[in-house]
């Protein structure tokens, strides 16, 4: 290799980067929130007795389960438009379709989890009389969560790692600041090195606590 | 007189109450009850009765039905076919289309305890306590913990308001999972192997508490697989297998000289007189 890296070419640069950084930061938040509250919805509905409730839940989950995210995207964003009339600032929509393919998989996260909730609990609800609504608030939603939560947080990083897919619609996030800054000083390796290194570094701690939280469920299991 | 006197006055009040004072009228009474899963027909046309203040226990091979006939009483399995009366009301009917309908007023005077304590690991001891009568009773915060404060001053826990289940011994998680089902007060309490799944010295500490409330004259069904304990406790026994009544005697007839061949074959077994 006769390469020779040149990382002074981001000095003077980081401007751009940041701001990206930014943006990247707001896509990735928007879409947990909307994938932490919507998702728990869509997952009670995909769980629910009747049909009619169950089945656009279940095939809203599977859709955007079984098809690319970027292909998500781009749908989203030139087909909407088009479609619907609906025009949207980009990181609106940047956020909402990758929202919408966070509450598939974090719909799926809980069911697991509200699934892992012993069977007995739901026994021991009706033994003291609690409702649908008070059973699923104070007992099933508060362990489901908790058994989700590793799953919900590698779903976040992930989002935050696909967000990326943004740029190709020109959203000026970290991976477009990153094009673009390749493009303007022609070190495209030197500048997606730093661009994924601070993916990496954003993404590490929560992984760590991902661990963490992992091993002390294992420690804690019991009835 | 202390708050445990009138929980304990209370609880003999209500007891002599649904006993109708010296009338012999069933508390329970369990007419024709068919209940199957898929193929297996677990109780089968069964009748039974309980009167209030009886500590019925029923025992029986594997299989038999005894916990599905709890589980049935406590409204956590449909019926087939047949009813249930609590006192003279209707509890648990089959209506024309095969829909079992539930009086959700009764249920609320059945209270149940379950062989894996079930409590909820999220919540403390005293939120275990405290969550069914503030949520769904109404009742103050401040009266449900005095009360859940009580009960377990009864049962020796007071020093464990708030712990969590996951720092508690067997025998300590089926105290509190028993005083969890008494806040509610109920007429009737359902113990299901209750001490199926805790060691020999922790299985004394709950079958002392469950003769606690006898001496209240709580009335309860048991179903055990623990021959002594049953005979001690027990006013009333059942023998049952294959989803039905083979015997209904008093505990001393029962297991000195049953008067059924079947039950007399399984007792010899259990309890190793072969």
């Amino acid at each position: 290799m006769n390469y020779t890296f040149d990382f002074s070419v981001l000095v003077g640069n980081f401007g751009p980067l940041i701001e990206g950084l930014q943006t990247t930061l707001l896509l990735a938040l928007g879409a947990n929130v909307l994938g932490l509250t919507v998702g728990f919805v869509v997952c009670l509905l995909a769980m629910a007795p009747f049909w009619i409730l169950r089945l656009p839940a279940k095939m809203f989950i599977e859709f955007f389960r079984c098809t690319p995210v970027l292909i998500q995207i781009v749908w989203f964003f030139y087909c909407v438009p088009i479609l619907f009339n609906v025009f949207l600032d980009p990181i609106t929509m940047g956020i909402m379709a990758l929202g919408l393919n966070l509450i598939a998989f974090n719909a799926e996260a809980y069911r697991a989890g509200i699934q892992a909730v012993p069977k007995e609990h739901h026994d021991a609800c009706v033994a003291l009389g609690l409702g649908a609504w008070h059973k699923t608030v104070y007992v099933i939603f508060p362990q489901a969560l908790r058994n989700a939560i590793p799953v919900l947080m590698t779903n976040g990083i992930t989002i935050l790692q696909q967000s990326a897919l943004v740029a190709i619609v020109a959203v000026a996030d970290l991976m477009y600041a990153g094009k673009m800054l390749a493009t303007n000083t022609y070190r495209p390796l030197e500048v997606f090195t730093a661009v994924a290194l601070i993916y990496f570094f954003m993404s590490l701690p929560i992984s760590q606590v991902v661990t963490f939280l992992e091993r002390r469920q294992d420690a804690s299991v019991e009835r | 007189m202390n708050m445990v006197d009138n929980i304990n006055k209370q609880q003999e009040e209500e007891t002599a109450k649904y006993q109708g004072a010296e009338d012999n009228s069933p508390l329970i009474e369990f007419k024709g009850v068919t209940k199957r899963f898929g193929d297996t027909c677990v109780m089968d046309e069964m009748d039974l009765k309980m009167k209030a203040g009886d500590r019925l226990v029923i025992i029986g091979p594997s299989g038999s039905g005894k916990s599905t006939l709890l589980r049935v009483l406590m409204g956590l399995e449909k019926i087939d076919k047949g009813e249930i009366f609590f006192g003279s009301n209707p509890y648990i009917t089959v209506d024309r289309k095969g829909r079992t309908r539930t009086d959700m007023s009764v249920r609320s005077k059945i209270g149940m305890v379950f062989q894996h304590y079930t409590l909820f690991p999220h919540l403390s001891v005293m939120s275990n306590l405290t969550l069914s009568p503030v949520k769904v009773r109404g009742m103050a915060r401040s009266e449900a913990e005095d009360r859940a404060r009580e009960y377990l001053a009864r049962l020796g826990m007071e020093d464990k308001l708030y712990s969590y289940p996951g720092k508690l011994s067997g025998g300590q998680k089926q105290r509190v999972a028993i005083a969890r089902a008494l806040m509610l007060e109920p007429k009737l309490m359902l113990f299901d192997e209750v001490t199926s799944a805790l060691d020999p010295e922790m299985v004394a500490e709950i079958e002392k508490v469950m003769l606690d409330l006898a001496k209240q004259k709580m009335a309860m069904m048991i179903v055990t697989h623990d021959m002594y304990f049953a005979k001690k406790i027990a006013t009333e026994s059942v023998f049952i297998a294959g989803g039905k009544v083979i015997e209904k005697c008093d505990p001393e007839i029962m297991f000195n000289e049953p008067k059924q061949e079947r039950t007399r074959d399984f007792l010899d077994k259990v309890l190793h007189l072969k």
